[in-house]
């Protein structure tokens, strides 16, 4: 297939029609306008609040913590009055504890074999603390608060043996250690959750962009439109540059709405803080976007090349198919392609940024959105996650050219 | 006009069409007749630039259709039974964007549209979504859109296929006024009646060959037959047989 130069009126007129058959789709445009817009805000801000009150109502919450043995009076005093870890816990009597754990009668047990000390300086005495470690509201709730309880008790103890040798309780602690966090604002309103950011990002693109790439191509083979198409002086190349338009296009207002519903939810983050509606679990976990300039920029490049990429998977997938559904079957896994990577971000604190990671199209862009969203990103590894997305959007978009002019491709349906 | 010269296509093992010769001209509406599977469908993609010919030549006005398709689909205008239109466009619509195509401006093109608007009876429905047509007025709007930039050569592939029979009476009626100096109209189809109504000259082509080629009335006196259906069963089986005096005789017919 000889190499033809691409006339950009033809192109646009190819454009147009797939853009206009889209924009007419109610259907679609729910999906690529009210979507992102009340999605966002509820996934960026909602997920966050009710993670944040979950964690946050388990210190209010009084849960029950069974006891095998006898507890000093000080000790049960301590876990079960209320305190700076919140509501203390109820103390109930149980015989077997992995049972009591495990039937839900209590969400962890105190057992204790051999006297409790009351005061401090003997030998230091075991206690078993029976939960369900991998459990967060456990964790969160009953367990830390008997942890903490007994972390109180032997304070306690410790203090007042210090006082009756005439010596203060800073003896403990010679060296006091002070965290001072050194995330930018920016960062820390991107919080435990900026990883969804990316994988919200690039779905909603390529839902943006689904519908118009797949009816343009297998629709229209199916609809037998794209024949007419092909026997008018129209070139192959501006074809699909045509197609490529109108589906990034359609991604890119997809990616549009979707940065406001980000942006959106970020200003009523900051509406609702100063009033006390947002406890500071929320805002540990952020998912929030506030973004400067630079990093304006750097997202804006990185959505366009994302939304050219995935626009050329989408139509080298859409025309190879016999039908809109079996496109449909084919660009499912794409989601997948984006989702699980995605997901995988949430651990990229501890990949090493090389210039090989953001070499990777689509994959790299995602770190790179990330390391953006945190304020982290450098110029050179968004340009170079640009680049990679740029050339892979290339050599789709070539693959895609060539598949339209393949007789069995083009007539497979 | 229409210079096809040992035209071949295969698939895989499959002849699809075998050594096909045959001219036509322009002023005249020239038939293509056969069962399915018989390669009309396969001659009149390569015609369309949609197929290259495994061998042999196809030039339209001199220009060869592998070497130029860009020039040759400047110049047809193609309708088939499986074509349609996006349901979400108006016929208006899609009519503009193909004049566009042409490089018709806004002007000329709804200058067109008004002609053949005229000419099809296209009337208020022209302005509704395509999704809403009847099978007819969809076909009405698949042809002036074939034929917005006044190609030619005019392609109609099994054009009538589906339609009803006002619908049909409206498609032959309309490839019956598209004979005109400098144009020629290919008709394929595998209802004898319609080309023996329509067609000048008529092909008649059997398993990927050309079995004979002349005007309807020489076919039926050749086989003796009154119908051309007829006609078409006693060529089919004379033309059958290769080397046959038939099939001698069509294979370089001009």
């Amino acid at each position: 297939m000889r190499a033809e130069g691409l006339r950009p009126g033809m192109m646009w007129q190819v454009a147009w029609r797939d853009l206009l058959s889209t924009l007419r789709d109610t259907r679609t445009l729910r999906s690529t306008v009210l979507l992102p817009l009340l999605l966002l805000p509820l996934l960026s801000l909602g997920l966050p609040l009710l993670l944040g009150n979950l964690m946050g109502g388990q210190v209010q919450e009084r849960q029950r913590v069974g006891v095998i043995g006898t507890l000093p009076p000080e000790l049960r005093r301590l876990l079960t009055q209320p305190g700076s870890g919140g509501q203390g816990v109820e103390l109930v009597p149980v015989a077997d504890p992995v049972q009591a754990v495990r039937g839900g009668e209590a969400e962890a047990v105190i057992r204790v074999t051999r006297a409790l000390p009351t005061q401090a300086g003997g030998a230091p005495v075991g206690v078993e603390v029976y939960a369900e470690l991998g459990n967060l509201k456990s964790r969160s709730g009953a367990y830390a608060k008997v942890q903490s309880g007994v972390d109180a008790y032997n304070l306690g103890l410790a203090r007042t043996r210090l006082a009756a040798a005439g010596l203060s309780e800073a003896v403990l602690t010679p060296v006091k250690v002070q965290s001072v966090d050194t995330r930018s604002p920016q960062n820390r309103s991107a919080g435990a959750l900026a990883f969804l950011v990316p994988m919200l990002m690039l779905s909603f693109l390529l839902n943006g962009g689904l519908a118009t790439a797949l009816d343009s191509t297998a629709g229209e083979k199916e609809r037998g439109t794209l024949e007419s198409l092909l026997v008018s002086p129209v070139r192959r190349s501006e074809v699909v540059a045509g197609k490529l338009l109108a589906t990034t296009l359609m991604a890119l207002v997809t990616g549009l709405f979707s940065l406001l519903g980000f942006l959106g939810s970020g200003l009523l983050f900051s509406l609702l803080r100063p009033r006390g509606l947002i406890n500071p679990a929320t805002a540990d976990l952020g998912g929030q976007l506030s973004l400067s300039a630079g990093s304006f920029l750097a997202m804006a490049g990185l959505v366009l090349s994302s939304a050219l990429l995935i626009s050329g998977a989408l139509i080298a997938l859409g025309i190879y198919a016999r039908s809109y559904k079996e496109a449909q079957t084919y660009a499912s896994p794409l989601s997948l392609l984006i989702v699980f990577p995605a997901v995988g971000l949430q651990f990229a604190d501890f990949l090493a940024r090389s210039a090989a990671l953001y070499a990777l199209p689509l994959f790299g862009g995602m770190v790179a959105l990330l390391d953006t969203v945190k304020g982290q990103v450098t110029p050179g590894h968004a340009l170079l996650a640009v680049g990679a997305n740029l050339l892979g959007a290339a050599l789709l978009g070539v693959f895609a050219w060539r598949c339209f002019g393949r007789e069995e491709v083009i007539f497979r349906n | 006009m229409l210079d096809i010269r040992n035209l071949s296509k295969t698939y895989g093992d499959f002849r699809a069409l075998r050594e096909v010769s045959f001219t036509a001209q322009s002023g005249e509406v020239f038939g293509l007749l056969g069962p399915n599977g018989a390669g009309k469908t396969t001659l009149l993609r390569i015609l369309a630039t949609l197929l290259r010919p495994t061998a042999g030549t196809v030039t339209l006005n001199g220009i060869d259709t592998a070497r130029d398709p860009e020039a040759v689909r400047r110049s047809i205008g193609v309708v088939n039974g499986g074509m349609g239109l996006p349901p979400r466009l108006s016929g208006r619509e899609v009519l503009r964007s193909f004049a566009g195509l042409y490089g018709l401006s806004r002007e000329q093109a709804d200058a067109r549209i008004a002609v053949l608007d005229a000419e099809l009876e296209l009337g208020r429905t022209l302005d509704a979504r395509a999704g809403e047509y009847s099978t007819g007025m969809k076909q009405k709007v698949v042809i002036a859109r074939a034929v917005i930039h006044d190609p030619a050569v005019l392609i109609l592939d099994e054009a009538a296929s589906g339609l009803d029979i006002f619908a049909r009476r409206a498609l032959l009626d309309f490839v019956g006024r598209t004979r005109a100096p400098g144009r020629l109209t290919l008709y394929s189809t595998h209802v004898m009646s319609e080309a023996e109504e329509v067609c000048d000259r008529v092909a008649i082509m059997h398993r990927g060959e050309l079995v004979a080629l002349d005007s309807v009335p020489a076919l039926l006196a050749q086989t003796g037959e009154r119908t051309l259906e007829r006609a078409f069963f006693e060529l089919v089986r004379g033309g059958a047989a290769p080397g046959s005096p038939v099939t001698q005789g069509a294979a370089h017919a001009r």
